[in-house]
This record gives structure tokens, C-alpha cells and sequence, in this order.
């Protein structure tokens, strides 16, 4: 063997992958900590969560109290702190694919890279659905379909960061609770196990908004609002006689009052709409995060089982952003079409 | 002791308002195995199948949404 | 709805919050999607225009080298075809003027072969008579006088008996062309009378030509058209001896 005629296979890194590895590694990582793993784990037993519907305040005193329209006492609450961190995120978003467009412009340049290209994929697709849906009203109708998908998505990807939820205030909690084990200066955690009487549970710095009735409650009253707007926009005030229908109550007998009825029907299909909206959204990422913590509390032994409802959570969280996007964009199309006058309304 | 015995009704109201969602559960199934088929049939028109499948999925699944609200409410706002 | 936790202020906070990313998007994303996916959809149809300009040109450019190779190929048949033309026609010029070349060397070399064995059966004639003479006066023992006898050998050899063609007498002949078979070649005198005879029998335009065919032995055979006048001894000689059998 000579130096010139020896021909060293290219070095392939570690045969048998890396992220395989990590996997393994976090899997001990998990066992260690919370199962005794042959007398050496630390054994952490993870506690039930506390459930709570209405959001948790971050301080003990309101921030300010009017009685302005009976909204009395204002606090600064851990879903409020969400929804800032999921502006932040809009707007810094937002800011950096503007810069990119301008610089692909500049550089005249059509493709984007990097996360705005994936931004501006996924924009891209949920355009091409509302102009398949819309037709020539698209361009009006998809800042709704993008600002509530992305928001939404955002807000319900929250749930999979690791703190979110779990790092908080501890306060005493008024039913069972759980021992208090603090663990260095001005950090403590509450562990296993339950106690009856002055317990404590956790109060998390952060929640995710979508399990805030407020945001989805505020999202669903803005997109029927938005729709009536729409539909007032391409019909003109003729948009209304979808609700109250009197145009053939005199000329047909019986039908003339059916159509009336279904109008009014169509009022209440409005309300319930932002009932729909509402629930949908935060009964789907409350029940998640519920999901999440008890599975994490049940299955928490077996490490690598929570990991597969994050997965689906990931997937649930997805569904809903596009879903109340979508019905927001399609009710904003049929808004956009006469009710049964398809000429008028083109 | 009475106390416990409103807390054990109000829980097992909300069970049984959950039952509603045994209509959406088949809906969905329904509504994705028509969609699938016809996905199955006519791959070209999957981009409209699917948009009114989650269309579908939706109105079927606010039937769902209505038996939570009512639970969450005998839950948590009732009493 | 307070154990609901929905509470107008935050209602109000939260649709406003909206409302500000709602801005955000539509100025900062929804925009500059706007400028790009029509951009892009002019850059698209912009590409496509050239392309279809260059599959224009390209599908002319095509058509016109097709039309030059099938002018070009139309050409070259031509000059081919010509050129085969051209030979075929030298080629045939040459074998007609060899083919002609050679049936007049045939027929001179026939004719001269002809003459020659005209000129020695001519020749053999005199001798065949003055033998036939001393033979028959040997065998009849009395001598004919000279002259008859010429004259009698003469007409066995001719068929011409006293200036007339013994065969021609009950015979009508029609034609243009008649052809005159004799044992041995006839003298030019005896030529004249056949001649003379044949035309008489079928008009002046007519042509005779003579031939010469000893294994008749004697007499005439006259050919016209596909009618046959047998006045040969070989005939005669046959029809005897048809009737003694």
C-alpha cells in the first residue's frame, strides 16, 4: 500500500444515524427523571394539573378598574401575555417577509428562501383556495384568511413549548393541592404528593390564548362581522334581504312565507356561527392542553408516549388555524354571492 | 354531604351531554369516507373535495362543539 | 359568564389586538404577496410568450429547411432521372446502331454465302444435265436429238415448259409478295418467264424473290402469302407414291 495508489473511503459520519441517538438519550434522559431507573432515577412523579376555564391574573391587584360598560376590574392575564407574544410574532413575521420580498425585488429575484419561502408557500396555497372559491373578490377577502390563520396557528402552536404552562407562580390553592419542594433561592416546584388541606398548585406566566374564551370569542365575532361587511360591500344594502326575505311573500302563498322563515333562520345561523367559531376553536386547544398535561401526568412513566400527543397536537392545532380561516373565507365568498341571484351579485 | 351529591350530578350531567358527539364522531366518519372515495375516484378535484370535506367536518363537528359548551357550562358556570 | 371568564374588557382588548396584526398582515404580507405573485405570474406569462416566439421561429425555421431539403431532393431526382434518361437513350442509340451493324453483316454474309451456293449449284447444273443426258442415253439407248434434250432437262429442273410456268396455268394467285423455290438455281431467261407469269397472275406491284432448295430435286414451288402451288418432283414423286399403294 502506497500513499498514491490508497484510495480512503470519504468519511461518513456515525454509522448508524444521529438523531436516532438523541432520541435514545432523551428517552434515558426522561426515565431517569421520572421513574427511579434502578435506584438511580430521580423519580419525579408529574402532578395532575390544575383545570381552570377563565384566565389566570399575573398579579393580585387589578391593573385598573372602571366601570365603563361593566368591565370592572382589568387584569394583566397569562393568555393576554400569550396573545402579545403571538403579535410579536405576527408583526416580526410580517416585517422580516416584507424585507425579503423588497430584497428579492431588488435583487429581482422571485423565489424567497428560508422561512419566509415557507411563508410565503403556505400564503400562496391559502390564496389559491380562496381565488378557487372566491373568484374575483380574493384579494378582499384573503387578508381576513391570512391574518386569522396565521394568528390562530400561531397561537395554537404555543402549546408545544416546553414552559408554556408549567412555569408559573405557585399560590395556594383553595381545594387540593400539592406540596410545595423548593429547590434553589426564589424557585421552588410543586410535586407529588397531593395534599388535602393548604396545598398548592400553579399558576403558569403564560397560557396559551386559544384557551382563553375571550380570543376566540373576540376572533368569531370579528370574522361574522367581517362577513356581513363583505357581503354588504359586494351586494350593497340588498344583502340584507337575506335575513329579512319579504320579496316573494306576497307574490307566492306559501312559499313567500317559507322564504321569510328561512331568512330569519338565516339570522340565528349568523349567531350560531359565532357560537360555532368560538367553541370549536377553544374547545379543541383547551381540550388539547388538557390532553397534554394529563397524558404527561398518566403516561408520563412511559417517556416516550406524551411525545405521540404533542405530534397530535401539532396536527390539531394546524387543523384548526386552517379551519377557522377557511369557514371565514368561504362564509366571506357565499356572502360575496346573492342569495339565489347570482347575476346581481357579479 | 349534599354538596358532593350536586358535584356528582353536575359530572354526570356533563357526561351525558357529551353523548352528543357521538352524531358528529359518525358525521366526520361519514363526511371523510365520502370524501376519501371520491378523492379515490377523481384525484384531480382533491383540492375542492377537501375544502368542502373541512367544510363538512366543521358544521358536523359544531353539533360536537354545542355538547361541549353545554357540559363546560354544567361544569363550571351552573350552581 | 364570569365562570366562563368572558369579560367585555377583554373582548375588547383582544379584538383590537386583532385588528392591529390584521394591519400588520395585510400591509406587510398580503401585499408584498400581492406584488409578487403577480410579478411572478408576468415573469410566467412573459417566459411563456418567448417561448412560444422561439417555437414559432424555430417551427418556421424547420418548415423552411424542409422546403430547401425537398427542393434540393426534387432537384437531384431530376438530374438523375435525366441523367438515366440520357443514358438509357445513348445506351439503346448503341445497341440499335450494333444490332442494326450486325443483321447487315449477317445478311451480307448470308447473302454472300447464298450467292456462292447459288453460283455452284449454277455452276454443278451444266454437269448434272450433260451426266442426266449420258445416263438416260445409256439406259433408252437411242439419242434424243441435242436440243430436245436440253430442253427437257431444262424444264425438269425449271417448270417452265415452252415459256409458260407449268404450275401457274390453272392456278389464280392474290397477293403482294411471292416467293419462287427451284431445285437448282434458274438462268436469268427462265427468271423472266416466272417472273413475267407470276406477275401476270397477280398484278404488277407484286415482288418475287428465288430461292434455291436442291432437296425439291426438281420443278417449282410457288409461295404466295400462306397459299403454297407444289409443282416439285419431290411432290409429284410423293403423290405416286400415295396412289401405288
Amino acid at each position: 500500500m502506497t500513499k498514491t495508489t490508497d484510495v480512503t473511503p470519504k468519511k461518513k459520519g456515525w454509522r448508524w444515524g444521529t438523531n436516532r441517538w438523541i432520541v435514545l438519550g432523551l428517552i434515558i434522559l426522561g426515565l431517569f427523571l421520572l421513574t427511579d431507573f434502578f435506584g438511580a432515577g430521580l423519580n419525579i412523579k408529574p402532578i395532575r394539573p390544575f383545570v381552570q376555564l377563565p384566565a389566570e391574573h399575573w398579579s393580585e391587584h387589578p391593573l385598573f378598574s372602571t366601570s365603563f360598560l361593566g368591565i370592572g376590574d382589568f387584569y394583566l392575564t397569562n393568555t393576554l401575555v400569550a396573545l402579545f407574544i403571538v403579535m410579536v410574532l405576527v408583526i416580526g413575521l410580517a416585517f422580516w417577509f416584507n424585507r425579503a420580498v423588497q430584497n428579492a425585488f431588488k435583487k429581482n429575484d422571485l423565489a424567497l428562501k428560508g422561512i419566509p419561502g415557507a411563508l410565503e408557500a403556505l400564503l400562496e396555497g391559502l390564496f389559491n383556495m380562496t381565488q378557487a372559491t372566491a373568484g374575483k373578490w380574493a384579494w378582499t377577502i384573503f387578508p381576513w384568511f391570512a391574518a386569522i390563520t396565521l394568528t390562530v396557528l400561531l397561537a395554537n402552536w404555543m402549546e408545544l413549548i416546553p414552559g408554556v404552562d408549567s412555569i408559573g407562580v405557585i399560590e395556594e390553592a383553595h381545594g387540593t393541592g400539592y406540596a410545595v419542594q423548593p429547590l434553589t433561592a426564589g424557585i421552588a416546584t410543586i410535586a407529588m404528593p397531593e395534599v388535602a388541606e393548604h396545598g398548592s398548585h400553579l399558576i403558569p406566566y403564560v397560557r396559551v390564548v386559544s384557551t382563553d374564551l375571550n380570543f376566540t370569542v373576540a376572533l368569531a365575532i370579528i370574522a361574522v362581522v367581517a362577513v356581513q361587511v363583505i357581503g354588504v360591500q359586494a351586494q350593497g344594502i340588498g344583502y340584507f334581504t337575506k335575513f329579512w326575505n319579504v320579496k316573494t311573500f306576497f307574490s307566492k302563498p306559501i312559499f313567500g312565507v317559507i322564504d321569510w322563515g328561512v331568512g330569519l333562520l338565516e339570522l340565528v345561523s349568523e349567531f350560531s356561527k359565532i357560537l360555532s367559531f368560538a367553541f370549536r376553536l377553544f374547545g379543541n386547544i383547551f381540550a388539547g392542553s388538557v390532553l397534554l398535561f394529563v397524558m404527561g401526568s398518566l403516561l408520563g412513566s412511559i417517556v416516550i408516549m406524551p411525545s405521540i400527543f404533542y405530534m397530535l397536537e401539532f396536527f390539531v392545532g394546524a387543523i384548526q388555524a386552517l379551519v377557522f380561516g377557511l369557514l371565514t373565507m368561504t362564509f366571506m365568498a357565499q356572502a360575496t354571492q346573492g342569495h339565489g341571484e347570482h347575476e346581481e351579485a357579479h | 354531604m349534599e354538596g358532593n351529591i350536586v358535584m356528582a350530578a353536575k359530572l354526570i350531567g356533563a357526561g351525558l351531554a357529551m353523548i352528543g358527539a357521538i352524531g358528529a364522531g359518525a358525521g366526520i366518519g361519514i363526511v371523510t369516507s365520502g370524501a376519501v372515495q371520491a378523492m379515490g375516484r377523481n384525484p384531480d378535484a382533491t383540492g375542492t373535495i377537501q375544502t368542502n370535506m373541512i367544510l363538512g367536518i366543521a358544521f358536523a363537528e359544531a353539533v360536537a362543539i354545542y355538547c361541549l359548551v353545554v357540559a363546560l357550562l354544567i361544569l363550571f358556570v351552573v350552581g | 359568564m364570569e365562570q366562563l371568564g368572558l369579560n367585555l374588557g377583554y373582548l375588547l382588548v383582544q379584538i383590537i389586538c386583532f385588528f392591529i396584526i390584521f394591519v400588520v398582515v395585510r400591509a406587510w404580507i398580503v401585499k408584498p404577496l400581492r406584488t409578487m405573485l403577480e410579478k411572478r405570474r408576468a415573469a410566467i406569462s412573459q417566459s411563456m410568450e418567448d417561448a412560444r416566439i422561439n417555437a414559432e421561429a424555430r417551427a418556421a425555421a424547420e418548415k423552411e429547411a424542409a422546403k430547401i431539403i425537398a427542393e434540393a431532393q426534387a432537384k437531384a431526382g431530376q438530374v438523375v432521372r435525366e441523367a438515366s434518361e440520357r443514358a438509357e437513350t445513348a445506351a439503346k442509340d448503341i445497341r440499335a446502331a450494333a444490332e442494326a451493324e450486325a443483321a447487315k453483316t449477317r445478311e451480307s454474309a448470308l447473302a454472300e454465302a447464298e450467292g456462292e451456293r447459288n453460283r455452284m449449284l449454277g455452276d454443278l447444273r451444266g454437269q448434272v444435265a450433260a451426266l442426266a443426258i449420258a445416263a438416260a442415253q445409256k439406259l433408252v439407248g437411242e439419242a434424243l436429238d441435242e436440243k430436245r434434250q436440253h430442253a427437257l432437262i431444262n424444264e425438269f429442273f425449271s417448270g417452265v415448259k415452252s415459256g409458260k410456268v407449268i404450275i401457274l396455268e390453272s392456278a389464280d394467285l392474290a397477293g403482294t409478295a411471292a416467293e419462287v423455290t427451284s431445285a437448282l438455281p434458274l438462268t436469268s431467261d427462265e427468271q423472266e418467264i416466272v417472273k413475267k407469269d407470276v406477275l401476270a397472275k397477280m398484278g404488277k406491284q407484286a415482288t418475287v424473290a428465288f430461292r434455291v432448295d436442291p432437296s425439291i430435286l426438281g420443278g417449282l414451288i410457288v409461295k404466295v402469302g400462306d397459299k403454297v402451288l407444289d409443282g416439285s418432283v419431290v411432290a409429284q414423286l410423293e403423290g405416286l407414291r400415295q396412289s401405288l399403294k
